[in-house]
This record gives structure tokens, C-alpha cells and sequence, in this order.
């Protein structure tokens, strides 16, 4: 089954400016699906409306099999638990006052009723599962007490990993999460990714403008410009077929001659 | 060498606390010639070029030489070192939004750089603006009577480019121009800026981490780590036949695309 079903979903922020025009695609349990693209092709303005960041004027979304209203709150609640996100710039996406160990458990008490499978919590103090889930993307537990000015931009990418998934979200969008990391930094952001969604089944949403990364992270790829799908393939076939001169652009710039 | 055009000898640079930054680097750049100069953030990179450019803060202590034209600019003074800024040797950096001053026309602030260095009249310099714009492959008069923010960060960096380029930089620096870029949009200056080189025979210092980008375009590859250069030969050879571990570590971490991948042992990882 589906876990994600968009559909028709359009977004226009000024008179002139659609930023997606009736995009629809669906998304499969545990499958990991690239969306490449540009600056400008609507990449990250689909991230934020998934989230609940930003409205759409036509179109729906079905997650689950159930429709997602934007304003209905109960509902989005759960849709919101299930749906995690990490983005580009992970230093702004940590409280840069707060210790490591209580940024990390901040999802978790926003969804007190929850406790991960993963872990198990029974007799552990909170920072104690802050530890865990730090070793959980293979960072030092010695790390909990540091402020977010004290990492690496790579670590600092970890712990909002860490952090989105410690709710195990069903869905994980990931908004260029590699593009502001040095090269070495990015293949284990990456290889992390992989092996954290083989590890607990999560559904992967991967955007980014680098066809090296999506290629290596995602089985099926769709290439969004101007807001529209222009292309979409699965990795091993991606030769089978003439493909769309913009797919063949994107792979031209990412190619070494 | 009698073609080098720049010639880096033993360059140290030590920080107030006595910390080493750099650790006695030789670079030698040749006339026309690409060079990229890879290596993580922090590894001293930038830092190299701040010295050839002479913008390092005062705190700093610089040793060593860097030859250019026969003058050592280490041993110029700060009035010296800055009249051969823009025209003998250019920069360009990574945000490009710092490049302009955002309340100012990009024409007229290209009019004012290119008037800073060649006396001529504010037609001639117009014209010659418009000109650098076309080259780099804007839309010459609407990027000319456009703010900074009219534009997308790419048409920023192509402007700044253009400004850069209209003074015939003997030399150029890049350092980091495309990592604020998509790669569609850093293909297109990585480009102008080739196109540039050929043309007006200038070299090219290109600071990077990507070495994709340092494999397609450079002739010659410096690699720094920890603020020594651990490896520097053709491209060829330092794609295909590095020596140094940490070479090793960072030619591993290219992530291949497909049809790459059917070369490759590892999977997703491009070895060689």
C-alpha cells in the first residue's frame, strides 16, 4: 500500500510564481524516493507543505489512506509524529542555547504517550536515552552535554538525524541534508541514512539538486522542474530509456568529463 | 620554472597563539593554468589564498615567499599589496551576496569597480560593463539595472564574475564560487570561468572540496590536509594514481553516479 499519495497538488505564491503545478506522485513503505531538481523547481516548497510548513491551493494529500487537512489539529498531530524532517541547515535546527541531550529529546516529549521500540527505556534516565539515540547515529554519548557551537557541522547533521527519528516516523523528508557538509562528511551522512532506514523500515523522502547523492541513496527518482514532474525512473533503469533532455542535463553536470 | 606565474616557497602561518595554520606550503601556479586546491573545511585553504591576496588579519604571522611577477608579496606592504588587487590578481568568493552592496545597481556598481582601475569615461565603462555581463551569458541590461536580491544567487555569482573578469585578472581565485550554487547553476560560472581563462590566458587558483568539480576542470590538483599540501601532480594522476592516505580517503568519498558504478568495486563508492 501507498504510505503517501499526492495528488494534483498545486502551489502558487504570487500571481506569476507556481511553485508546483498539479504534481502528483505516491510514495511505498519503506522504499526511499529521490526527488532532483534545480534551485527554483519547487523541491524544498514540497518539503514544507508535507510538513504542514506551507499551504496549497489545489490538490490533496493522502497519507496512510487518510486525507491530510491542513487545519485540522488532532489529526495533524499524528500525521505530524509519523512525518519527520531534517533539512539542510542543521545548525539552525538546533537550539544553539540548549545541551545536546535535551534538544534531542525534545520530539520525544512533545509525544509523551510514545516510547521508541528501539530503545529500551525501562530504568533509563532521560539524558540516559539522549545517549542512546546518539549511539544510534554513531556518535559519542559523551557528546549530551555539548551546546550545538561545540560540533562539527556533520555531527550537528547526526543529532537532528538522531532526533527525527527517535519518534520512528513512518516518513522522513530530507531536505538537502548533505549539501553544506564537506564531501568526506556527506558519504557517511548518507550511508548513515541508508542503513538507519534498512534498520528501522522508515520511508524516505530524498531532496536534493545532487544526482551523485540521490542516485546513491534512492531506489526510484523523480525530477521536478518549474514545479512540474518532468522525468521519473527507477535507479536500474535508468539507461533502459531516451530520457527527458533535463534528466540528462542534471546528469551532465554531476558528471566528471 | 620560467612560466611559472606564481610561486608559493615554504609558506607558514602561525595565529597569535602560536598555533600553526600553515605548515610550509610550496605551490607553484603556471601561466593559463587551472589548479584546484582541495581539502576539508579548515585545512588551510582559504587561508592560502587570503595570503596571496594580502587580507590576512594583522594578528597573523607569515613566513615563507610567494613570488609574483618578481616581487615577494609577503614583504609588500598592505598599500603595496592592495594596488595589485583586481587587476593582477582577482578573487571571487563563495557568497556571492557579500560581492555587492545590496542597495547599489549592480551597473553601477561595475562601473565603479572598473573605473577604480582603468581611467576611463563612465560611457566607455558602461559599455564595457555591459560587455562583461554578455559574456558571462546574463541578459546584459536587465542584470545591469537590477538590485542584488532581483536576482537568483546564481546570476549573482556570474555578476561578480563579470566584475571580476572585466579587469583581465593576470590571476584568479575562487574560492569555493559554486558551493552556494545548485550544480546546474556552478556548472554555468565553472564554465564562464573556463571560457575566461582560455581566452585572456589567465590562471586560475580554484579552492574547492568538490572534487568532482576539481577532476573536471583543473589541469593540476593540490591536496591539503591540516595545513600542509599531502599530494599535488596532474589531475590525472591524482585521480587515478594518489599516494597519500588521506588522498585515498578523499578521492573514496565521490560518490559515483550509475553509469559509473559498473566500473566499481564498492558499492556506490567510486574506487579505483
Amino acid at each position: 500500500m501507498s504510505i503517501l499519495v499526492v495528488d494534483n497538488l498545486s502551489k502558487q505564491y504570487s500571481k506569476n510564481v507556481h511553485a508546483l503545478k498539479q504534481l502528483s506522485f505516491s510514495l511505498e513503505q519503506g522504499e526511499s524516493l529521490g526527488i532532483v531538481g534545480e534551485s527554483g523547481s519547487g523541491k524544498s516548497t514540497l518539503a514544507k507543505i508535507l510538513i504542514g510548513l506551507e499551504t496549497y491551493q489545489d490538490g490533496g494529500i493522502t497519507f496512510q489512506g487518510s486525507p491530510i487537512a491542513p487545519k485540522k489539529r488532532a489529526p495533524l498531530r499524528a500525521y505530524r509524529k509519523n512525518v519527520q524532517m531534517i533539512f539542510q541547515d542543521a545548525a539552525s535546527a538546533l537550539n544553539p542555547k540548549l545541551p545536546i541531550w535535551k534538544s534531542l529529546l525534545e520530539q520525544l516529549k512533545n509525544y509523551k504517550e510514545f516510547t521508541p521500540s528501539f530503545i529500551d527505556v525501562e530504568g533509563l534516565s532521560d539524558k540516559d536515552i539522549a545517549r542512546e539515540l546518539l549511539g544510534l547515529v554513531g556518535l559519542d554519548s559523551s557528546l549530551a552535554d555539548r551546546y550545538p557551537g561545540e560540533l562539527s557541522g556533520g555531527q550537528k547533521q547526526r543529532v537532528s538525524i538522531a532526533r527525527a527519528i527517535s519518534l520512528e516516523p513512518s516518513l522522513l523528508i530530507c531536505d538537502e541534508p548533505t549539501a553544506s557538509l564537506d564531501v568526506t562528511v556527506q558519504v557517511q551522512i548518507l550511508t548513515l541514512l541508508k542503513k538507519l532506514q534498512q534498520q528501522l523500515n522508515i520511508t524516505i523522502l530524498f531532496i536534493s539538486h545532487d544526482m551523485r547523492a540521490v542516485t546513491f541513496l534512492c531506489e526510484r527518482i523523480i525530477v521536478l522542474k518549474e514545479g512540474s514532474m518532468v522525468d521519473q525512473f527507477e535507479l536500474g533503469k535508468l539507461y533502459e530509456h531516451e530520457r527527458n533532455p533535463y534528466t540528462k542535463a542534471l546528469l551532465n553536470a554531476a558528471s566528471l568529463d | 620554472m620560467s612560466n611559472s606565474l606564481l610561486t608559493v616557497n615554504n609558506l607558514t602561518i602561525e595565529s597569535r597563539s602560536g598555533e600553526l595554520l600553515l605548515k610550509g606550503i610550496d605551490m607553484e601556479i603556471e601561466k593559463g593554468e587551472m589548479a584546484a586546491l582541495i581539502g576539508e573545511s579548515g585545512s588551510g585553504k582559504s587561508l592560502t589564498a587570503r595570503a596571496i591576496l594580502g587580507i590576512l588579519p594583522e594578528e597573523m604571522t607569515v613566513e615563507g615567499q610567494i613570488l609574483y611577477k618578481g616581487q615577494d608579496l609577503v614583504k609588500l606592504s598592505r598599500n603595496e599589496h592592495y594596488q595589485l588587487l583586481g587587476k593582477e590578481i582577482g578573487i571571487i568568493f563563495q557568497d556571492y551576496r557579500g560581492s555587492f552592496t545590496p542597495y547599489i545597481k549592480i551597473g553601477k556598481q561595475l562601473i565603479e569597480t572598473i573605473r577604480t582601475h582603468q581611467s576611463i569615461s563612465k560611457k566607455a565603462a558602461k559599455e564595457a560593463a555591459l560587455l562583461a555581463l554578455a559574456e558571462t551569458g546574463l541578459d546584459p541590461k536587465r542584470v545591469y539595472h537590477s538590485y542584488p536580491f532581483q536576482l537568483s544567487g546564481g546570476q549573482v555569482q556570474r555578476a561578480a564574475i563579470s566584475m571580476t573578469l572585466a579587469l583581465k585578472p593576470n590571476i584568479l581565485i575562487c574560492d569555493e564560487v559554486t558551493t552556494a550554487l545548485d550544480l546546474m547553476n556552478g556548472e554555468k560560472v565553472l564554465k564562464y570561468i573556463d571560457k575566461a581563462r582560455k581566452e585572456t590566458d589567465c590562471a586560475v587558483l580554484m579552492i574547492t572540496h568538490d572534487l568532482a568539480q576539481a577532476y573536471k576542470w583543473s589541469d593540476r590538483i593540490h591536496v591539503m590536509y591540516e595545513g600542509v599540501i599531502v599530494e599535488d601532480g596532474p589531475t590525472e594522476q591524482i585521480r587515478f594514481h594518489h599516494q597519500h592516505p588521506y588522498t585515498k580517503k578523499l578521492c573514496s568519498s565521490l560518490l559515483s553516479l550509475p553509469e559509473e558504478r559498473q566500473a566499481s568495486t564498492t558499492e556506490g563508492v567510486y574506487s579505483l
